[in-house]
């Protein structure tokens, strides 16, 4: 015992020494899900400076600008009207986009004449006016619907809305509202997408639900939620490539010629795999305990601290089986890291890692359970952010642990027979 | 006492190593003489244990190495010809960690470790990281690897190879020193003025077998009393050949393009009249040397080829 530990406590000496591939593979899952989390869950969505240009100043173009500065599109367009320096400030790259409204906009759209909403985008910019054009894009669409679907009743308000008169009779006003409402009525089927719901609430329902839904969202906002989705996917990919780079050890030292410097003193083939493998799982269990404290930080249920703990062994010793099963077929380091990379991302892109297989195609859906990746990333998933327990994720240590103990055996057996019979050499 | 008996391996058609008997007596400097591809790492491999020989024994105070290796290997120290360190660590750690394996603990491991560092002259840069030494300060370090458990006996392979002379001469003063301490030392190696300088007994190897063993003074008789001509220059082999065929007690011992050696056959009269027919002829030699009878001669005798072949 007194030797395996000197022998492990050198080879965290030597990974102490020189860290930097093991803690880049650490920072790998914290940066990968934080990205991930603050592009789809977290923050502000950046907005899109909009200088209008109204020459119309009548009652569409003034309905143009209200709609793009109301609350919904507000979130993505900061709306300024300007007069004719629109131009020069955008030359000056002070905003996304100058819309122009054309002069008699409203005018030509009642009487149905062709007319058209200009864009002038902001040449140093890419991304916010392309969003610009294609919202304006989408505008043009459906005034120019509107014109056609609401020919009738436009024709019938013309006057008053052209002209100055303001007397209408209530009749007109009755018989224009209900050609507006048959036009619409005839026209939803193709303006509106066909949407069936249903919908069942008892009274005082919604409001404890609206209230249960405003705490969790206090509680846990979608940017953690999104970190729990992604984190241990990668987490578990993560290991195994700090239990890959702990068993490479092994052959690093076949090369370096300290393998069999060893078994040329008083130290056995077998107490040397022990002694790797012991170090493997020193490694990457630190490495999970670092993890575990990034995933705690943004879990917000109690966990199931024994079916964690369970989870993680499991996994370590799938982790170490499996370094020891590539690098005892491999025989070489070259040969084993490349053989290592191309096993591990199929297996982690198959079993969810990074993204959850439900979304993929029903042949990955049906090899994943034969990824480990799947069997960790999903229990782990569960254990933080479902809330699960220890029955919940005893099928997945199951498969863990025996994958774990085959893969180990057969490892030993190769590495046993390709690397330390020969001396290590 | 170290004991070989009947030593064999064999590598598919290669038989690396041919029925191989000797035995190295407590405290004595032994000595593997041969060319590269003789067969002496093969063995030395088999001595400390890690390649399990085709047959034969190996026995270290009548203990068989392969009935009980942990036993015997305690008291073996292996110097392998290849520098095998922890580059990121120390001196001082290199040394902890092997010292340890071999049972070292506490203030005895201390001790071992100062002691060890002081002989190979490592003492002021033992805290320093390994990979920042020179290449003769990584081969004594490699040499006090197998030096910190104070071994019975010491097997070192061609610990000299590839370094400058200047660590050349401080290696082998450290073996001499180890040798004097009593330890006793198998020395590999292909350079004749070490095996010359360094050993009690030498073993002559070549293609896996001993060829002649014994002390320099009983090899240099088996040599006998024929000196040695080399003469270099720009010459074919077949006209050398020829000129030296002319002259009857002289033996042509090898030839290749712009070199060979001849043996005078033991008598002075047969050395002038080489000479004689070899300036009387016409070749272009830009260099002569006549050596008294050696271990590169004796080597000469037994294979047809000059050691540093």
């Amino acid at each position: 015992m007194r030797t395996l530990i000197l022998m492990v406590r050198k080879d965290l000496l030597r990974k102490a020494r020189a860290p930097l591939g093991l803690l880049v593979v650490l920072a790998f899952p914290i940066m990968f899900s934080a990205i991930i989390s603050l592009a789809f869950g977290g923050g502000s969505s950046p907005q899109v400076y909009l200088l209008v240009e109204n020459l119309d100043d009548n009652l569409l173009g003034n309905a143009l600008i209200s709609a793009m500065s109301s609350d919904q599109m507000g979130e993505y367009f900061d709306v300024e009207v300007v007069g004719e320096e629109g131009r020069s400030r955008i030359e000056d790259g002070d905003a996304s986009a100058l819309l122009q409204i054309p002069e008699n906009f409203t005018e030509d759209i009642i009487e149905g004449k062709p007319c058209s909403l200009s864009l002038l985008r902001n040449p140093a910019q890419g991304i916010m006016p392309e969003i610009a054009e294609q919202v304006s894009l989408v505008l043009t669409e459906v005034l120019d619907g509107a014109s056609h679907v609401l020919r009738e009743p436009l024709e019938a308000i013309s006057p008053y809305v052209l002209g100055d008169s303001l007397d209408m009779s209530a009749a007109l006003v009755s018989d224009v509202s209900v050609t507006i409402f048959e036009a619409m009525e005839g026209a939803e089927a193709y303006v509106f997408p066909p949407v069936i719901t249903f919908a069942s609430k008892t009274v005082g329902e919604e409001e404890a639900k609206d209230a249960e839904e405003e705490e969790h969202d206090n509680d846990s906002p979608a940017i953690f939620q999104i970190f729990l989705y992604v984190f241990p996917g990668i987490s578990v990919y993560a290991l195994f490539l700090v239990g890959d780079l702990a068993m490479r050890d092994l052959l690093v030292e076949s090369e370096a010629g300290t393998l069999r410097r060893q078994i040329q003193g008083p130290i056995s083939p077998g107490r040397l795999l022990v002694s790797k493998a012991a170090f493997s799982s020193t490694v990457a269990l630190i490495s999970l305990l670092i993890l575990t404290l990034f995933g705690w930080i943004a879990a917000d249920a109690p966990i199931d601290l024994l079916a964690y703990v369970l989870l993680s062994l499991a996994l370590i010793l799938a982790v170490v089986g499996s370094a020891a099963a590539i690098y005892g077929a491999a025989g070489k380091q070259q040969r084993g890291a490349v053989i290592s990379s191309i096993v591990y991302l199929f297996l982690a892109f198959a079993g969810g890692s990074f993204f959850g297989i439900d979304g993929m195609p029903g042949i990955v859906r049906y090899i994943a359970p034969i990824s480990p990746f799947y069997w960790g990333s999903n229990a782990y998933r569960a254990l933080l952010g479902q809330g699960a327990t220890l029955t919940d994720i005893m099928p997945s240590i199951g498969v863990l642990a025996a994958l774990g103990l085959v893969l180990l055996f057969l490892g030993s057996f190769l590495l046993n027979r390709n690397l330390l019979r020969g001396g290590g050499a | 006492m170290f004991q070989v008996e009947n030593l064999s391996k064999r590598y598919g058609d290669l038989q690396a190593v041919d029925r191989i008997s000797f035995q190295v007596r407590a405290g004595e400097v032994y000595g593997l003489l041969g060319p590269n591809g003789a067969g002496k790492t093969t063995t030395l491999s088999m001595l400390s244990g890690v390649l399990k020989p085709d047959n034969g024994r190996i026995l270290f105070d009548d203990i068989d190495l392969h009935a009980d290796p942990v036993k015997v290997k305690q008291q073996l120290g292996v110097v392998p010809q290849e520098t095998a360190l922890y580059e990121d660590l120390s001196a001082r750690e290199n040394l902890k960690f092997w010292g340890g394996l071999y049972g070292l603990r506490g203030s005895d491991l201390d001790q071992a470790i100062g002691k060890t560092l002081d002989r190979v002259g490592l003492t002021a840069r033992a805290k320093d990281a390994v990979k920042k030494y020179s290449g003769g300060m990584k081969r004594r370090l490699n040499l006090a690897l197998g030096l910190i458990h104070e071994p019975r006996l010491v097997l070192l392979d061609e610990p000299t190879v590839g370094i400058d002379p200047q660590a050349r001469v401080n290696i082998l003063d450290v073996v001499r020193d180890v040798a004097k301490s009593g330890t006793t030392v198998l020395y590999t190696t292909h350079y004749l003025e070490e095996a010359e300088s360094l050993c009690d007994r030498i073993a002559i190897m070549d293609h896996g077998r001993i060829l002649a063993e014994g002390s320099l003074d009983e090899l240099k008789k088996q040599a006998g009393e024929e000196e040695t001509v080399t003469i270099e220059g720009n010459f074919e082999a077949e006209a050398v050949k020829a000129k030296i065929e002319e002259v009857s007690s002289v033996r042509l011992l090898s030839v290749e393009q712009g070199r060979a050696v001849i043996s005078t056959g033991g008598s002075g009269e047969g050395a002038v009249k080489l000479l004689e027919r070899l300036f009387g002829a016409d070749l272009p030699m830009h260099g002569i040397s006549i050596r008294p009878p050696s271990l590169n001669s004796l080597f000469l005798n037994l294979t047809g080829r000059e050691l540093r072949d």
